[in-house]
């Protein structure tokens, strides 16, 4: 199967790690052999169309900073789109990195690729928080497959197990701690008792939290997620200027020891159950969905099976990998039902 | 006395000075006594152009317009100067031609506006070409004092199905046709020139032939008039033993049969589509490939019965290039009715021709023959369908390699072809990867790696003294 790779950064090389670390299992399991036929980065873009050595891309990465320094396949001048449309493939992935104000370039990209004919598999919360239902129906009309499992908790595959709550059943609610850098920072404030900025500092220490925290803690990456989980598991057609979002920055060390003394812990919580929103909120701190650390958790209220809730890592290069590569493999699947049909 | 078809593709029409040699060959064989009806494509690049502008103008390049008028009327009108001699004629001419691209130009603005192009109008598009080569020959013609009248295929009678792009004629209906229109001027001398490839539906909207293309136009008149040979007129003596570029001293074929003839199509742009042969086989109508630029040479003359004038088992020998090998294997094929129909019907669902097929009757591994630009799609696809299910475990592929193709009319039914054919490969020391001979027995089609093509080629032009 031909890839074509669209950023490069923690997600991409996680993926080709995977790729090289598994080729005889996934050759062997599930028949699936994927050739990457292109590779971009900021720098430009490496092409081969009988597939890129994984090993010696990753080693021009690390050693020049960009794949385009590649002598032999390098480009400096191809942009992402024209590599999408010019280069056959069956898929294109898009990990490119998030821009929540605008989605780009991470829109055009996934569109070229529908009207190239391409499956997209995309890690970038971007364009599908800014412009989930048109993306979904172009990829029908395109006939064509979107994958998004990286997009909401890394690789705990929350979607998927969504989809299996809904099998015969009829999902009413969902509540869920969806990042897991604000979930860090909660949970440091309450149990060593230390400010918002203190706690923020760590996050950023230990690369939880980026330079510039916005995303994370004003809401915008759980509310983002909230439209994933919206449009995907409960047919609701809506965007990101749809949900309404409160971030953690105004928390105070008071307001969680209060929390604490009633036996609860204030969260932030994303929630789809009639208007869909992004707060914290005081929830019981014996709740199966009060995790703590930089862990992720989602409540589904189904009618007939009541609450099921799903607790993991939420984000992290390799594990964000790993579901692109469950995407990968889905489509795989369904490619060969529909070639062999 | 003959009537001949006679059909001058477009490098043999190619400069002013070419066509002047086109009318000079015209004018020698009615001189003998002939009767001649000329077919011509369009000029040399002429074809490719209007598809690409056709395309360009289609993306909203409307600026491009004006630029390809100018340099297409350019083009023409300097084989007008370099084609006729004569003053008046010179002048009427360019004034055609004039009012033709004029035409052409409103079609390409229609198409700018619009902005689709249908496989309907590329047809159009399309028949600039020969109308405007039709209407230069035709004037040279009358230049070196032959009576001359220039026709396009809808005009000369010929009807096809819509199939716009690939167009099947509706034989009686043209021969009906082409007897009113065409008839009555050989009767009276005179030459008629008629556009190769175009022809029109029986609404008179224009149409294309497809992959016979002007040959095919050709061996249509041919039958509707029922002549006695159709000459097709390219730039070589006629069909070769062998690709001259590997073989030195490789021959021309002076006799083939229609089906060996039909074989020769791997043999590339030189050999006729075995389409555009079809009607003059039913017909039994002789066709002789001949040399625009050496016409004494009779060329290879294709007709019924030859493979029993001559006593070769092997008349010639291709090597194709541009191919790849996929190998097929999985103990899951044996025995399984539909493996193999699966691995075809993939390939056929993403448009990739099957070139040459092989198989054992233990029916674990098959190997498959494409053209080599198609490898990186066939290789994804197969391996997307078929690893992971229980039909196969392991595709590979290999695109240094090469197909030679031995081919032969006598080869059937004489023993030990086969035998003389790889002991004479097997002596170079060549490994050979794969064979496939077709029930009709008319070839015996092998695959060597690539490197080793040429010897193997050569060793077999040798073993069967192919330059005596």
């Amino acid at each position: 199967m031909r890839i074509i790779l669209i950023g490069y950064g923690v997600v991409g090389q996680s993926l080709t790690d995977i790729f090289l670390q598994r080729k005889i299992e996934n050759l062997r399991n599930y028949g699936f052999n994927p050739k990457v036929v292109a590779i971009t980065d900021r720098g430009g873009a490496a092409i081969n169309t009988k597939g890129l050595d994984l090993k010696r891309i990753q080693n021009i990465k690390k050693r020049e900073g960009t794949v385009a320094a590649d002598s032999v396949f390098g480009h400096t001048q191809m942009s992402g789109q024209d590599i999408i449309q010019s280069i056959e493939a069956e898929i294109m992935i898009e990990a490119t990195s998030t821009n929540i104000t605008t989605g780009e370039p991470g829109i055009s990209n996934i569109k070229t690729a529908f009207n190239s004919g391409k499956h997209v598999v995309t890690t970038n919360k971007g364009p599908l928080a800014l412009s989930f239902p048109t993306l979904i129906e172009l990829a029908e009309h395109n006939k064509v497959l979107l994958r998004f499992s990286g997009t909401v908790g890394g690789g705990t595959p929350i979607l998927e197990f969504a989809k299996k709550c809904l099998e015969g059943d009829r999902i009413k609610e969902i509540h869920g701690i969806l990042n897991g850098t604000t979930n860090y920072i909660l949970t440091e404030m309450a149990e060593k008792k230390i400010t918002f900025e203190k706690a923020l500092e760590a996050a950023q220490r230990l690369g939880y939290a980026e330079t510039n925290p916005a995303m994370d803690i004003d809401g915008l990456d759980a509310a983002a997620k909230v439209v994933i989980i919206g449009n995907w598991i409960m047919n609701k057609k809506f965007t990101l200027k749809d949900v309404d979002i409160v971030g953690i920055r105004d928390i105070t060390l008071k307001a969680l020891e209060i929390a604490s003394k009633k036996g609860k812990r204030i969260k932030l919580i994303g929630s789809i159950d009639g208007k869909p929103t992004v707060a914290p909120k005081e929830i019981e701190r014996n709740d199966p969905l009060c995790v703590n650390g930089v862990l992720n958790a989602v409540t589904f209220v189904s009618e007939y099976a009541g609450k099921e809730t799903i607790i993991g890592r939420g984000a992290g290069g390799i594990e964000t990998a790993s579901a692109v590569l469950r995407d990968l493999l889905d489509i795989k699947h369904h490619l060969a039902n529909k070639i062999l049909s | 006395m003959k009537i001949i078809v006679m059909k001058f593709g477009g490098t043999s029409i190619g400069t002013g000075e070419n066509i002047r040699n086109v009318a000079n060959i015209v004018r020698n064989n009615s001189k003998k006594g002939n009767t001649v009806v000329v077919v011509v494509s369009a000029l040399a690049g002429v074809t490719n152009q209007l598809i690409h502008e056709a395309e360009e103008v289609k993306k909203g390049k409307e600026g491009r317009i004006q630029e390809f008028i100018k340099e297409l009327t350019e083009k023409h009108l300097e084989t007008i100067n370099n084609a006729i001699e004569n003053k008046k004629l010179k002048e009427e001419t360019k004034h055609s031609v004039k009012n033709i691209i004029e035409e052409l130009e409103k079609i390409l603005i229609g198409i700018y506006y619009v902005g689709e192009l249908t496989l309907k109008t590329k047809d159009q598009v399309l028949s600039f070409g020969e109308r405007l080569a039709a209407l230069i020959v035709s004037a040279a013609l009358r230049d070196v004092n032959l009576e001359s009248q220039y026709f396009t295929g809808k005009e000369a009678g010929i009807v096809t199905d819509s199939k716009f792009g690939e167009a099947n004629p509706l034989m009686n209906f043209t021969t009906h046709q082409v007897i009113e229109r065409i008839k009555p001027l050989l009767e009276k001398n005179m030459v008629p020139v008629i556009t190769g490839f175009i022809a029109a539906n029986q609404d008179g909207v224009v149409t294309t032939l497809g992959r016979g293309g002007s040959d095919y136009t050709a061996t249509i008149l041919g039958v509707a008039l029922d002549v006695d040979e159709v000459w097709i007129w390219t730039d070589v003596d006629g069909i070769m033993t062998s690709d001259p570029k590997i073989i030195l001293d490789a021959k021309t074929l002076t006799g083939l049969s229609y089906g060996e003839a039909a074989e020769m199509a791997i043999f590339g742009a030189k050999a006729m589509h075995p389409q555009a042969l079809e009607p003059a086989i039913k017909k039994h109508i002789p066709v002789r490939i001949r040399n625009v630029f050496n016409p004494k040479n009779p060329g290879t003359l294709i007709s019924e019965g030859a493979e029993v004038e001559s006593k070769e088992v092997v008349k010639a020998i291709a090597m194709i290039s541009d191919v790849s090998m996929i190998n097929i294997r999985g103990a899951g094929m044996v025995g399984a009715p539909g493996s193999y129909a699966k691995i075809f019907k993939i390939l056929g669902k993403n448009n990739i021709n099957v070139m040459m097929v092989s198989t054992a009757v233990s029916e674990a591994n098959i190997s498959i023959i494409i053209r080599r630009n198609q490898l990186e799609r066939a290789m994804s696809t197969l391996e997307i369908a078929l690893l992971g299910s229980d039909l196969s475990n392991k595709i590979t592929s290999e695109d240094d390699v090469c197909v030679i193709a031995a081919m032969g009319a006598n080869m059937k039914g004489s023993s030990g072809v086969a035998s003389r054919i790889f002991s004479a490969v097997a002596k170079k020391r060549i490994n050979i990867h794969m064979i496939a001979q077709g029930s009709s027995e008319l070839n015996i089609s092998f695959v060597v790696k690539e490197r080793d093509g040429p010897i193997a080629v050569s060793a077999i032009h040798e073993e069967f003294n192919l330059n005596k």
